[in-house]
């Protein structure tokens, strides 16, 4: 296995009762890279971390974290948000920041330290000595997430972070990860809103129904559809009309349609001789969620707004 | 990666500190003193209502020479039961009957009748005649005990009486005591008694402490901190960390009654000097002694603790919880009478199990220190349960990982996810 991935899997497969959660899943997450895995609930994203993480064994295929393949070897390099959140309600903000990092071997002195840091630095100086139990639901989430980083990983890995926190929260949360990669840290996380992968990932896995439907870049996943073509003309008939692909629709005034095959040279000459007369021309790549329909389909993109509208999140 | 320990001292020592400073924690180390404190008083309660209860009152019908007789005797005798330390203090055996003089009537036997017919009086029989014809009268199923001490005080009043008309002393002299350093029935007596003792006290705290750890559970089951445990540290770690939390917590509640209980002796002891502490010792020796039930009490407790995780891991709420550490209090209860009934013995199929049986190990162990000088058998045993210890850890925490530990299903008691995310 490549020693510049953070994380190699391959063919992991897991089960519970005898029915099939994961099926061969192979992910390759480049050392530094912010790599996001996108997919609706259920579809295998969390057993997927978990497996990664050793928290549960797979029943088959092979994974390696920063080059160990028993994950709990690299635990103290390792940072991980689960999507349960999980903290001490009586326990201090300070003190829950520097458990965590105990966990991971970072001693408590140290860890209350850079809590105090983290919480300073972040607008939290407040709530030092507040019991977690205090906190609204965001804020027992960033201080979470302050643990997951307190000992200063090479990998942090996020279960989806976003969920439960409001638009400012999640701003905020965007560019605490665009930081720790900055500083070289690897970070995958999982979420079923496509923006913030579109906003944050290098590269992306999407998976549906247990099983990786696309692994590779953003700009890949993108690529995989033509760019669209939208025109509006002063003419509404004329020969130009031939010109036009097959599957180019007319909407409020607009000709929408795919870039075709060989270009757009042919189409401009025939819009020009033709005397279309055109108002408007633009060509616009597609987004991820154009990609993430066409890759994982309509279901799977319909069920991640509707997972996004039960938990109310902010897009 | 942390080593196993050094995982298990990180979660001790928060789950440790959280216990300490929980209202819970006030209630552990208070709830033995007070009901401590409420056991002596109801003893004190009963033995003073048993006392008065037990001491009936008897009217002597008789001519003042004949009644000073009889009381002379029943003081003589009761005398004789009270220790010195009592007699010291001037009180008396409550053995024998209270005796009231009543001045004879006409017709004694119509007197007797009434005076045992007067609730007021509450006489339970009445003693008439001259002391050489004495009658006693009462109902006909008269207390058998109550009958055979007025037939002791009658005997001893004739006895003087008969010694005084030939004109001799009543009294001997007194037995002389030659004191000894123990007697080997004495010694057995007492070394059966500690061992009892210290094996009650270990059954109650470790029980005591299931509450604790079952708390400390339910805070798991809400907290939901067990993934980011998991993905930290072996799963060995939690448990192992769990039960040193609490093995942790059951020294200092043990150092504070300890404490107190050192204290209350002391000034008892210097207010009142009655309370000694026996000569004899066990077996080994105090200082051997108890070391040894320090090492055995937490072997109990780590044992008795792991099975309780092992099985509140597998539950998937609070009522759960309690019904499956049901059968392990059952288990707890029967491990200590069968510990309580190898005391005294050192062979035998019965003992031997109560020996290598890893649950009943620990308590009969303490009986063996208490009765037998040989220590290499203590070695054996603690090794032996340290390995039943890890053992049940490790058979434990694979179980969990298992059966409890996955996303699919909620089933478990830390269970992921509010609707089986995957």
């Amino acid at each position: 296995m490549s020693a510049d991935l953070a994380i190699e899997a391959r063919g992991l497969f897991k089960s519970f009762d005898g029915k099939a959660a994961v099926r061969g899943i192979d992910i390759a997450v480049p050392q530094g890279s912010i790599y996001g895995i996108l997919g609706p609930n259920g579809a295998g994203k969390t057993t997927t971390l978990r497996m990664l993480l050793g928290i549960i064994e797979p029943d088959d295929g092979r994974r390696t974290l920063l080059g160990h393949e028993r994950p709990l070897e690299a635990a103290k390099v390792v940072g991980y948000l689960p999507e349960e959140r999980g903290l001490y309600p009586a326990m201090h903000c300070r003190e829950a920041i520097a458990f965590m990092g105990a966990l991971r071997g970072l001693p408590l002195d140290v860890g209350r330290k850079r809590a105090d840091i983290l919480l300073r630095e972040n607008g939290l100086g407040d709530y030092v000595d507040k019991p977690i139990k205090s906190l609204s639901k965001g804020m027992a989430q960033t201080i979470q997430v302050f643990g997951t980083i307190v000992h200063k990983p090479k990998l942090v890995v996020l279960d989806e972070p976003f969920s439960g926190l409001d638009a400012i929260n999640q701003g905020r949360l965007e560019q605490l990860i665009r930081d720790e990669a900055a500083a070289g840290t690897t970070v995958i996380f999982s979420t079923h809103v496509i923006h913030h992968a579109e906003r944050l990932c290098e590269r992306v896995a999407i998976i549906a129904g247990g099983q990786i439907r696309f692994e590779g870049s953003v700009a890949d996943a993108r690529d995989r559809l033509r760019p669209q073509v939208r025109l509006k003309t002063r003419a509404s008939e004329g020969p130009w009309r031939a010109a036009l692909p097959a599957d180019a629709v007319l909407r409020d005034g607009y000709w929408d349609f795919d870039l075709p095959p060989e270009g757009m040279e042919p189409l401009l000459k025939a819009l020009l001789d033709g005397h279309a007369g055109i108002e408007e021309l633009s060509i616009e790549r597609r987004g991820l969620h154009d990609a993430f329909v066409a890759i994982a389909g309509e279901d799977a993109a319909r069920q991640m707004g509707e997972d996004r509208a039960e938990l109310g999140e902010a897009a | 990666m942390m080593s196993v320990f050094e995982a298990a001292w990180v979660i001790a020592r928060r789950d440790f500190v959280a216990t300490v400073y929980s209202r819970s924690f006030i209630l552990f180390l208070i709830i033995p003193l007070a009901l401590f404190a409420v056991m002596i008083a109801a003893s004190l309660w009963v033995d003073d209502a048993q006392a008065n209860a037990s001491q009936p009152k008897v009217a002597v019908v008789a001519d003042s020479a004949t009644s000073a007789a009889l009381i002379a005797a029943r003081r003589r005798l009761a005398d004789a039961l009270t220790p010195v330390s009592e007699r010291r203090d001037g009180r008396q055996s409550r053995s024998f009957p209270i005796l009231e003089t009543i001045a004879p009537a006409e017709n004694v036997s119509v007197q007797a009748q009434r005076l045992l017919a007067d609730e007021a009086s509450g006489y339970s029989a009445v003693l008439s005649g001259p002391l050489d014809r004495i009658t006693l009268t009462g109902p006909s199923r008269i207390d058998e005990s109550l009958g055979q001490r007025l037939g002791l005080i009658v005997e001893d009043a004739r006895r003087v009486a008969a010694l005084e008309a030939v004109a001799r002393a009543p009294d001997a002299a007194p037995v002389e005591r030659v004191i000894t350093a123990q007697a080997a029935g004495n010694l057995q007596m007492i070394r059966r008694g500690i061992a009892r003792s210290v094996m009650g006290l270990i059954f109650g705290i470790t029980v005591l402490l299931a509450t604790l750890l079952l708390s400390n559970l339910a805070e798991e089951k809400t907290s939901k901190v067990i993934e980011i445990l998991a993905a930290s540290v072996p799963l060995d770690a939690v448990f192992l960390g769990k039960l040193i939390a609490m093995l942790g917590i059951s020294f200092v509640g043990l150092a504070l009654w300890g404490g107190m209980a050192g204290l209350a002796y002391f000034f008892i002891q210097a207010a009142q000097d009655f309370m000694t502490l026996p000569q004899a010792g066990p077996a080994v020796g105090w200082p051997v002694f108890v070391a040894l039930v320090l090492l055995y009490y937490g072997a109990n407790y780590m044992l008795s603790g792991a099975l309780f995780i092992g099985i509140g891991g597998q539950a998937s709420n609070i009522r759960e919880i309690q019904t499956l550490a049901m059968p392990v209090q059952i288990l707890q209860v029967g491990v200590f009478f069968l510990a309580v009934t190898v005391v005294g013995s050192t062979s035998g199929t019965l003992t031997w199990f109560a020996y290598i049986f890893p649950f009943s190990s620990p308590m009969a162990m303490i009986a063996m220190a208490s009765e037998s000088e040989t220590l290499w058998p203590h070695l054996l045993a603690l090794v032996w349960q340290a390995i039943w210890v890890v053992l049940i850890i490790r058979i434990s925490s694979r179980l969990f990982r298992r059966t409890v530990l996955k996303s699919a299903s909620s089933s478990g008691f830390f269970s992921f996810g509010r609707r089986g995310k995957a």
